[in-house]
């Protein structure tokens, strides 16, 4: 479709296939449910809105420029308020366009794919990290809009460009490129996650390796379609398609839910909160859903995205040469420990936040969120439900989409049936339960918490001595012993200490180090030390 | 239609097998542990009189907990019975061989342990997220080391689902013995840690400072403990019939062919009771490490696993 107005004698294109049709379908819910949520009067609003279907429906570069430019320009509008970490962001914003229309615009190569990349990841780490927590004055349902926009339509320029514009001469280190950088994110997501007290910063952080788990699983697509692998591109693509339905799905309502904690307390801080699901069943109950897509468990949102990302994997390790086979299986481990922490960050959301006893007397005082916030999330948590539970169905509907990535993609059964498991899941408790009430002792008898003895807590402190539950930062000290200095990059010991001793007592130093080094360190160190020697044995082979 | 009755009869035997004997196992090995140490030690039949002991009470449910308090435990060993289901035990080609995928396996285990966590930070108190804490730390490095034993076994037995890779090395396999050997260590430490066995954790314990599994359904009673406790049984029966299936799969029975159920039924036997004297004895010659040292265990369990894929790997290219 032409529009009239745009370039003098070009004008602009429109243009609609499957997979625009299926980002529009993922932008749709995220803006219904922001604006149930926080009914919008402002023009940017809509604005920001209208520019996301401009990139996401354009058909030629000068449309998908001016989608992003009204994107930006009303993301700007809605939250700047001026002083220098606007001026920053104004500054990051115009490299990101820098390196875009620089890759729209130079010949398909490899020059172009890594300004593509850079442009895209600048993207959404300023998308994550200007918008979550959102800055003063900007209500949360709009700060997810940002976000959530912004981060749906990275996605779409990047699998656009890269497995269509640049499809016919994308070699096979661009994958490895993208599969480095997405597993680099995961991890490192992941980790902010865990440690991070302020729910928002939490869930950026999962969004963060959320997002790389997307383009690992691209970078592996692009790695088999280079190396005429098509089985195992299209295993890559639908779980980089299905993380895609995810992210545009669980993410905001996690986002939305936030917010509507934020509303209710005042507070975001894990270690002010505390048994919200007393005063807010409904929301605790949706969050809870929501967590359970980031931990990525069976029956869950995020499970099938992941169980097919690390059958690629497998399939990646079995069907590659020596070197590649090892590559993945490094691959994997990175992936398992990400997703561990993963898990950990959203038992830690629930555990610390929604259980346990309130922190603070905002947090006890919580009362349920309002209809709308709850209709908004709702909404998005019942879409959610055919991605957890049937995911072969929604494979299947995304075919076209999947053909359209990789030609000649052959048709993958989805070895995943999560209803069965559910039925029997709930077959069993359903039993168990019956068998109890039928069998057991009836009824249950109310009294305060046995808590290690201490008993009943003393009138004034009707919820207990708060320092006597763990907090969100103690919950997460082992897993920071644990990770050292990886957990905060900036708390790197310094090198002058070491090297102005001699040689000798250096060693014993170093030997002291490792004792005490954390547990991450030493398995990065032996980790690295085996790549190195498998690096000098592939060099010693080569010549 | 046979097989499929077949399959079917099978499975329905695995789960009652599974789900009645389960706490038998557990009796067992008190019992050979209490022998061993030169007590006389409870009776076989003691867990079942526990469970039913339990089960008659009237739970107490702490004043401040949330509705959810109750699900937990509905959860729990819903989730690993379904795995229980998943997992091959007398015999191969059960009815759920299709979906048995190994990632889906690791994944119910993921469901337990998270309500059992929730169910730990239930209530707030300091014991319980001492201990959830310290559960969520064990889980770090264990499935990064499951991954990679899970790699290693696709690699060797041609599949990836658990019925696949045990038919798989069932049938024999070219790679080299020594990676299934290293990932049969890793698939050790991960299955002592997930089931809160030493060095990791002490089951016997009864000092909640020290506790890891034990400390987080403290706050439980009644009915709501039993099934707490049952899925703890059920689990160390589903880990141990796994490692018999995956890297002894001799004497497996074919769900298809009735002739081989009784072989395949006394060979299940057999190793679960050679499983848990084992287990027994390691845990009487092998103290607790301190809680630090349990992700040391773990990340090394995870270098094995990475070990096990290095050789298969380097053999295979040798040999090729």
């Amino acid at each position: 479709m032409t529009l009239l107005v745009g370039l003098p004698g070009q004008g602009m294109h429109l243009g609609i296939d499957p997979l625009s049709g299926l980002f529009l379908c993922l932008l749709a819910p995220l803006v219904l449910a922001c604006a149930i949520v926080g009914p919008s009067r402002s023009v940017a609003f809509w604005v920001f809105v209208l520019g996301t279907a401009a990139a996401v429906l354009a058909a030629d570069a000068f449309t998908l420029i001016l989608g992003f430019g009204l994107m930006s320009a009303a993301a700007w509008f809605l939250a700047l308020h001026g002083g220098w970490r606007a001026m920053l962001l104004v500054a990051a914003a115009l490299f990101c366009g820098f390196c875009l229309v620089g890759a729209m615009y130079l010949p398909p190569s490899y020059a172009a794919f890594l300004l593509l990349l850079l442009g895209v990841g600048a993207m959404s780490c300023l998308a994550l990290v200007r918008f979550q927590p959102p800055p003063d004055g900007l209500p949360a349902p709009v700060a997810a809009l940002l976000s959530g926009g912004i981060l749906t339509v990275s996605l779409y320029v990047l699998i656009r460009y890269v497995f269509v514009v640049f499809g016919a001469v994308g070699a096979a280190w661009w994958g490895g490129v993208l599969l480095a950088a997405g597993a680099a994110a995961m991890l490192f997501g992941a980790a902010r996650a865990v440690l991070q007290t302020e729910i928002e910063a939490l869930l950026a952080g999962a969004a963060v390796a959320q997002l790389g788990s997307i383009a690992a699983a691209l970078g592996i697509a692009l790695w088999a379609k280079a190396m005429g692998n098509p089985a195992l591109a299209t295993l890559a693509v639908q779980a980089a398609l299905l993380g895609g339905v995810g992210q545009a799905l669980f993410t905001p309502l996690l986002w939305l839910g936030a917010g509507a904690v934020r509303e209710a307390t005042g507070t975001t801080s894990l270690d002010w909160l505390g048994g919200l699901m007393r005063g807010m069943p409904k929301l605790g109950l949706l969050m809870l859903f929501g967590a359970s897509g980031i931990a990525a468990l069976p029956l869950g949102p995020g499970f099938p995205a992941l169980f097919l990302l690390l059958h690629a994997v497998i399939a990646g390790a079995a069907g590659g040469g020596l070197w590649a086979a090892l590559g993945f299986g490094v691959l994997l481990a990175a992936l398992g420990f990400a997703v561990a922490l993963l898990q950990a960050a959203a038992l830690r959301l629930i555990g610390i936040g929604f259980l346990g006893r309130p922190r603070s007397l905002r947090a006890a005082a919580a009362e349920e969120a309002d209809r709308r916030t709850l209709i908004g999330i709702g909404f998005l948590a019942a879409l959610c439900l055919p991605l957890a539970l049937l995911p072969g169905l929604l494979l299947a509907a995304l075919r076209p989409v999947v053909a359209l990535l990789v030609p000649g993609a052959p048709a993958l059964p989805l070895p995943y049936a999560p209803l069965p498991i559910a039925v029997l899941m709930l077959a069993v408790a359903g039993a168990a339960w019956f068998g109890l009430q039928r069998y057991g002792a009836r009824g249950e008898r109310e009294a305060p918490a046995w808590n290690g003895g201490f008993g009943k807590p003393p009138i004034w402190l009707p919820f207990g001595d708060p320092q006597t539950q763990p907090s969100g930062s103690g919950f997460a000290a082992p897993v920071r012993a644990v990770l050292g200095w990886f957990a905060m990059p900036h708390a790197a010991p310094s090198k002058r200490a070491a090297l102005s001793i001699p040689a000798p007592r250096r060693m014993l130093r170093w030997r002291a180090r490792l004792h005490r080094a954390a547990e991450g360190h030493r398995l990065a160190l032996a980790f690295g030390v085996f790549v190195v020697a498998l690096l000098a044995l592939r060099l010693g082979q080569g010549n | 239609m046979l097989g499929l009755a077949l399959g079917l009869l099978a499975t329905i035997l695995h789960a009652a097998l599974m789900f009645a004997g389960a706490p038998l196992l557990v009796g067992a090995a008190e019992k050979l542990r209490a022998r061993l140490l030169g007590r006389r030690g409870a009776a076989v039949m003691q867990p079942y009189r526990t469970l039913l002991k339990l089960i008659a009470k009237v739970p107490v449910v702490p004043d401040n907990a949330s509705e959810l308090y109750q699900v937990w435990p509905f959860v729990c060993p819903a989730a690993i019975a379904a795995a229980a289901l998943l997992t091959p035990g007398f015999c191969f080609g059960m009815a759920g061989a299709g979906q048995s995928d190994f990632i889906t396996f690791i994944g119910l285990l993921g469901i337990g342990r998270a309500a059992t966590v929730l169910a730990g930070l239930e209530t707030g108190f300091g014991f319980g997220g001492a201990g959830a804490g310290r559960a969520v730390l064990f889980s770090l490095f264990g499935e990064a080391a499951l991954l990679l034993v899970v790699l290693t076994l696709a690699l060797l037995g041609h599949g990836v689902t658990l019925d696949g890779i045990g038919m798989g090395l069932r049938r024999g396999h070219s790679g080299a013995p020594i990676s299934l050997g290293l990932a049969l260590l890793a698939v050790l430490a991960v299955a002592l840690a997930e089931n809160g066995r030493a060095p990791a954790d002490d089951p016997a314990g009864r000092q909640e400072l020290a506790m890891v599994q034990n400390a987080l359904p403290l706050e439980y009673s009644g009915r709501f403990l039993a099934l707490f406790e049952y899925a703890a049984m059920l689990r160390l029966a589903v880990w141990l019939s796994l490692i018999g299936a995956l890297f002894l799969p001799f004497g497996m029975a074919d769900a298809g062919m009735v002739l081989t159920w009784p072989l395949g039924l006394l060979s299940w036997l057999i190793k679960l009771a050679g499983f848990a004297g084992a287990l027994v004895l390691f845990e009487i010659f092998v103290g607790r490490v301190r809680i630090f040292q349990v992700p040391a265990v773990l990340a090394g369990a995870t270098l094995l696993g990475f070990l096990a894929v290095v050789f298969l790997l380097v053999s295979r290219g040798l040999g090729a």
